[in-house]
């Protein structure tokens, strides 16, 4: 072997030890590098991404009804959720007025969002959405749909951010059936990309008494899911020799993802 | 020979801006061109060992910049067996892998041949594809796969070879306008023949 490719072999493992090596938050301040740099392109691919995708849709719809149509599915969105927590807030306060006399100061503020891009990586499953730093968005937040949990914020960058969404294997979430004392950790499945994915809730009791349909909801317990956020319906219950999983159908409609809300402050999540 | 190996490595930084222009498709099992993998393997066989492995740590460094996820975070007492991630950096050695078994077959490149060299690029893509499953599944347990992964790694890999006479057309160009040759056996075969 000749002594200059020797010296590059050695020099390319030196480099890719030292890689391998670095911290998170290295690689975190890495990513903001190259993200920083390369953001003007991703701007214009997620814009040519976007615009082929309106194209595709301005076939069954004229650019003005879809316009208004966003704008109403958007603060539908909006008021379903601020709906839904009222009412949760209500029963809450009901409870805590019967039990304590108590009453608590909550605020629930979400910052609506456009999804931008759709899985940009290869195996991982993942969205951009075009709210970044600038509205105060931060790592593992919350981000919901008006049909349920959407997923967690990964790397926000200044103006976009990317979302691990619930269908992905790495996004974990501590959840609960209703009717029922089962709890577990619900998280995706791997290599899932065609129709609807199912998600699997693991660490039940060996002997859960489940059915199928009953709506699995967040516990608000791990520190980053606000609770009774619904995630999906079971659909089947496995028996295993220590515990029992179940596999769920999402609440979501992951493949039609396109306003999404990013929960930006709330009751703080039960540790 | 110096100003070709600095344009190939400009090259590869430009192929990370095309690639951001290069959705999944969705009807195609979420296959997609790998167009920053594509173009270091071209760019592979038509350089030196050193050059090449330069190539491999800058697409692997950058592509693993891109793609790498966060830690899940939360109470541990709760998520108590997260989700192991990949390590920041593992692509520079499957980019490295790649670039090896490109080289593999420089002299049939040299000779001319370049078209079993656009062969081999989308076999790479799919070995690299494999690795890349093969990593996460070690990583994170559970082996499953599925055959929709098996065709989006397959349409991936021929989706990706399809576009490798494009790549060599271009460093044929870009090798011409250098007045550098990166297939001197070739050239002295026609040399001859005229």
């Amino acid at each position: 072997m000749k002594p200059l490719n020797l010296i590059a072999i050695l020099l390319f493992l030196s480099g890719a030890v030292w890689a391998l090596t670095r911290s998170e938050r290295t690689v975190r301040e890495i990513q903001a590098s190259y993200f920083s740099a390369i953001a003007p392109f991703l701007k214009s691919g997620s814009d040519t991404e976007a615009y082929a995708r309106s194209f595709l849709d301005e076939v069954r719809h004229s650019k003005v009804l879809e316009a208004e149509l966003a704008t109403v599915n958007s603060e539908m969105g909006r008021l379903r959720i601020v709906e839904s927590r009222y009412r949760e807030l209500e029963r809450e306060n009901a409870q805590l007025r019967h039990a304590l006399d108590f009453k608590k100061a909550t605020s629930f503020n979400v910052a609506a969002a456009q999804v931008i891009r759709r899985q940009p990586t290869t195996w991982w499953q993942t969205v951009e959405i075009d709210v970044g730093d600038e509205r105060g968005i931060g790592t593992q937040l919350a981000v919901l749909s008006n049909e349920g949990l959407v997923g967690i914020i990964d790397r926000p960058a200044k103006d976009r951010s990317s979302v691990i969404l619930l269908t992905d294997e790495a996004c974990q979430v501590s959840a609960k059936v209703e009717d029922s004392p089962e709890v577990g950790i619900l998280s995706g499945q791997r290599g899932q990309f065609e129709g609807t994915p199912l998600l699997r809730l693991k660490f039940l009791s060996k002997n859960a008494v489940l059915r199928s349909g009953q709506r699995v909801f967040t516990t608000g317990r791990g520190g980053i899911f606000q609770p009774n956020i619904l995630l999906g319906t079971i659909v089947s219950v496995e028996k295993g020799a220590e515990d029992s999983e179940a596999l769920v159908r999402p609440a979501v409609n992951f493949a039609d993802l396109g306003t999404v809300f990013v929960v930006l402050s709330q009751d703080p999540p039960k540790k | 020979m110096t100003r070709y190996t600095l344009i190939t490595v400009l090259l590869v930084l430009a192929s990370f801006v095309v690639q951001q222009f290069l959705p999944a498709l969705t009807g195609l099992h979420h296959s997609r061109i790998l167009f920053v993998q594509l173009v270091f393997l071209c760019a592979a066989v038509t350089v030196g060992q050193p050059t090449m492995l330069l190539l491999a740590f800058v697409c692997g460094f950058l592509w693993d910049a891109q793609c790498t996820l966060g830690t899940h975070g939360g109470d541990p007492e709760i998520y108590s067996q997260p989700v192991e991630s990949l390590r920041f950096g593992y692509s520079i050695l499957l980019f490295g892998g790649m670039g090896f078994l490109m080289q593999g077959i420089q002299p049939l490149f040299k000779q001319g041949k370049w078209y079993f060299s656009a062969l081999l690029s989308g076999i790479s893509i799919f070995l690299y594809l494999a690795a890349e499953y093969l990593i996460i599944t070690f990583v994170r347990g559970n082996f499953s796969f599925a055959t929709a992964t098996a065709l989006q790694m397959a349409y991936t890999s021929v989706l990706t070879m399809l576009f490798s006479p494009l790549i060599f057309w271009m460093l044929f160009t870009i090798a011409s306008l250098c007045g550098h040759s990166i297939n001197p056996e070739a050239a002295k075969k026609r040399r001859r023949h005229f």
